[in-house]
């Protein structure tokens, strides 16, 4: 059992990774929000921790929280001019906004050590660690989805003039999608700092991009389970791809058309609605059953 | 100095205007970002790399690769774009199924080009300077900026004066009268992917041979630019498109001579934010597209 | 209860007068009907109450203060709420979740209680899933409480909308063609329960097409044609008037 974990360790602990980044991509998602800001928020993130902690000998867990709080102002920041953009205009401003957090981190040298990065960030973070912080944002997740917020993020996703005609601060439930996306983000940025001991620039890519939305498209927009069924995902298939290593991308690539073609709302998602469903059914059953049984008390 | 860095700016600008033209037309027709299109201008540069070294005449190679990745065009259109098209909301989805291309897309050439830089073997187009009103100009720099010229006011033509043209605008406008009309809407679509497809490959055969160097992410950059051309430009816009890429080249020549390197990128994407805040609809677009008459 | 006054209201599309120049009330406690032909300008003037469109003349008051230059959210929250005239639900919802968010205006707990799952506001989301289920019930539609609302019956739909509606208890309601594909039956239901809003005090404009829906229930009611209102008043009296006759006939005949 314990040799089994030493195996297996690297790829748990990059799948809570993703599974971090994947809620903080999914909650501007669920919102309706098309932000791919999540790599330029855990950019943020991972930089403020590593310069706080290797340079400024911050304590480690005020350069977390920091570095949280920093990412989330960038949220905030970011979603004051995007207030009025929609659609493919946000997915573009987001993707520019990764990359002005990407460039002025190569351009400043001095702070960030350019392209090299930043190494020698002591590596504190473990499983442990990394399960109570996910579980941590879990639950603020799960808390999301049954009380008000979630059910006004869910409206502005499906029918934005809906919310509007019935009070919804469109801008302002925006803001908090993105403060969250940000603050979440950069959380996660700052856990990777203190886990991998070297961060550069270009971690934070194109690829990183494209790994965080693999996750929740493959996972789910909406339910807790969704990113955690995408990370799953995304961890496991290389090992049983081992045949195919060489041409990973593409297998990603298939499965992302696959999946948003055919099962658009993702694994995770399916699964919850589809035991929803059955719920629902057994519960409706349940009523015609007890008016029948009413009926014949009356009629008899 | 400052006219030479001008010039250079051109023809890169010239290069990134064929980029970015399939890029908007495809917007255009289908209001979908093709994620995939940085892809197939790498592919476009590889495919006509590998004609050459295997011997064949250089402009059949271009030929063959434009060919090849206009088809390529068609198949995102086929795979990425038409079975979300049928469920309507296809926004974020195409989004997704055009990256799941591009990354097939860009696997299939790492494994192919072994993750190595590719260069076309020398002589593939003859160096030869001019120097004149003080300028240095390559031959093959002439022969870009021609081409370029060429192609554009072919396509303007094309979507002026032809009946094809007129079913392209009729669809951009409103894709339901059209095909209430009579225009069929697919077909339009696979001829917008095509042409957008060939151009995309023409541009990464010109990138490749300019800069000589060639691997298999080398569409990223080209595709992250066609954002901020196509945003100054004015999504779907085509003459936007021209202008902005021409501006674009010429700024970014201007910003590697003159600031401190490094800084480029982050001055071009915060010019594209700022362009997207003050004028959604591009500099050159259709202002009003946007209000409506509606509250704000 | 405020009441609800448009005073020369007019929007113009370009050259287009959608709505030109129109005067109108809607008091609490009463249900008051703005009818007219197809494409009379009924629906944009439920836009331009509610705060989608921006006027071109005039001014909307609401218990005396404007409110015409207000965002649609802000409008709303001072207790003008709407129906669609196509129908808009959130489709993956179920049922119950979609009245639910009909009580967003009237939600206390904060972004903190929200986030922290604190028992403030999971206790007002109880609440507010009870109250759904009463008004579920009183719209004959708690079976369907837990069914995606996307997957109803159109007459359904509307009665959902309906109830998210009115969940916030709102002063003033704009129906936008309650009644519209509902047979006999369903339409004398719901004109039971819209006189029984009415009683409760809120001031209901029911925009509709079906005249003799709005001439039994409406003590005051409005005609538009082509955007201008060529009558107002007595039910009985306007739809005998010859204008409103002409109106009605002139279009038919299209």
């Amino acid at each position: 059992m314990i040799n089994l974990y030493y195996a297996y360790q690297p790829i748990i602990d990059f799948f809570l990774l993703s599974v971090g980044f994947g809620y903080s991509q999914q909650i501007a998602l669920r919102a309706g929000v098309f932000s791919i800001a999540t790599a330029g928020f855990a950019a943020i993130g991972a930089y403020a921790v590593a310069i706080l902690v290797t340079k400024t000998g911050f304590p480690i867990v005020g350069a977390v929280v920091l570095g949280m709080v920093i990412a989330g102002g960038a949220g905030l920041v970011l979603s004051l001019p995007l207030a009025r953009l929609r659609g493919a205009f946000q997915a573009i401003a987001t993707l520019a906004f990764v990359q002005i957090v990407i460039s002025l981190l190569l351009f400043a040298e001095d702070f960030t050590g350019g392209a090299l990065g930043i190494t020698g960030i002591p590596r504190v973070v473990n499983t442990g660690v990394l399960i109570f912080i996910v579980a941590f944002v879990m639950y603020v997740m799960w808390s999301i989805g049954r009380t008000g917020l979630g059910r006004i993020f869910d409206a502005l996703r499906q029918e934005e003039s809906v919310a509007a005609s019935l009070g919804v601060n469109i801008g302002r439930y925006h803001a908090f999608a993105f403060i969250l996306s940000g603050a979440i983000g950069g959380l996660f940025g700052g856990l990777q700092s203190l886990y991998v001991f070297q961060i550069e620039p270009h971690n934070f890519g194109f690829a990183f991009m494209v790994n965080v939305l693999t996750v929740v498209i493959l996972g789910g927009r909406t339910t807790l389970l969704g990113p955690i069924m995408g990370a799953a995902i995304m961890a496991i298939l290389p090992e049983l791809a081992r045949p195919l290593a060489e041409y990973r991308p593409a297998v990603n690539g298939v499965i992302l058309i696959l999946v948003i073609t055919f099962l658009p709302n993702g694994v995770g998602d399916e699964i919850v609605f589809w035991f929803r469903r059955r719920r629902h059914a057994a519960a409706a059953a349940n009523r015609v059953k007890v008016k029948e049984a009413k009926n014949a008390v009356t009629s008899s | 100095m400052l006219s030479q860095q001008i010039l250079n700016g051109l023809v890169t600008g010239s290069v990134y205007a064929l980029f970015s033209l399939g890029f908007t037309l495809i917007f255009g027709v289908q209001k979908l970002l093709n994620f995939a299109h940085g892809a197939t201008f790498m592919a476009g540069a590889f495919i006509a790399y590998y004609c050459t070294i295997s011997g064949m005449p250089f402009l059949l190679a271009i030929g063959l690769s434009m060919v090849a990745t206009g088809v390529i065009g068609i198949v995102v259109d086929l795979v990425a774009f038409r079975p979300l098209r049928k469920r309507g909301n296809a926004e974020f989805p195409a989004l997704v199924s055009s990256i799941g291309v591009d990354l097939v897309l860009i696997s299939i050439a790492q494994q192919v080009s072994k993750t190595q830089v590719l260069n076309f073997p020398f002589g593939t187009f003859p160096v030869k300077f001019f120097n004149f009103l003080g300028l240095r100009i390559s031959l093959l720099q002439i022969v870009i900026l021609a081409t370029v010229a060429v192609l554009v006011v072919l396509l303007i033509f094309y979507l002026k004066k032809t009946s094809f043209g007129r079913q392209v605008r009729a669809v951009a406008t409103n894709e339901r009268a059209a095909a209430l009309l009579g225009v069929n809407v697919q077909s339009v679509f696979l001829q917008t992917f095509f042409i957008a497809g060939a151009l995309a490959g023409l541009a990464g055969v010109l990138i490749g041979l300019l800069f000589n160097s060639m691997q298999f992410l080398m569409g990223e950059p080209y595709m992250l630019r066609a954002f901020v051309v196509v945003v100054i430009g004015g999504l779907g816009s085509v003459p936007g498109a021209i202008v902005a890429s021409l501006m674009l080249g010429v700024m970014q020549s201007l910003t590697v001579a003159y600031l401190p390197s490094g800084l480029t990128d982050a001055i071009i994407f915060t010019l594209l934010f700022i362009v997207l805040l003050i004028r959604p609809n591009g500099l050159f677009g259709d202002a009003n597209a946007v209000a409506g008459g509606t509250r704000q | 209860m405020p009441s609800l006054h448009l005073e020369g209201v007019s929007k113009h599309f370009g050259g287009l007068k959608a709505v030109d120049g129109i005067t109108m009330a809607v008091p609490p406690g009463e249900i008051t009907g703005l009818i007219g032909p197809n494409g009379a300008g009924k629906s944009t003037v439920v836009n331009l109450i509610s705060g989608v469109l921006s006027l071109t003349h005039g001014d909307i008051r609401l218990g005396g203060a404007s409110i015409s230059t207000d965002r649609a959210d802000i409008v709303a929250r001072q207790g003008v709420s709407r129906t669609f005239q196509n129908i808009r639900l959130l489709p993956e919802a179920t049922v119950l979740e979609n009245v639910m968010i009909g009580f967003h205006r009237r939600e206390q707990s904060g972004l903190m209680a929200n986030l922290f799952g604190l028992r403030a506001a999971l206790r007002e989301q109880r609440e507010f899933r009870d109250r759904a289920h009463a008004l579920l019930e009183r719209f004959g539609l708690d079976e369907y409480a837990e069914f995606e609302a996307g997957n109803l019956a159109y007459g359904h739909q509307r009665r959902v909308e309906m109830a998210r509606a009115i969940a916030s208890e709102p002063a003033i309601v704009l129906l936008d063609e309650p009644v519209a594909g509902m047979n006999d039956v369903e339409s004398d239901e719901l004109a039971t329960i819209f006189r029984e809003l009415a009683n409760s005090g809120m001031g209901l404009l029911l925009i509709e097409h079906n005249v003799g829906f709005v001439t039994r229930l409406c003590k005051q009611v409005y005609v538009l044609d082509s955007g201008r209102m060529i009558a107002a008043g007595d039910p009985h009296e306007v739809t005998r008037d010859p204008k409103v006759v002409a109106a009605y006939i002139g279009t038919s005949k299209h």
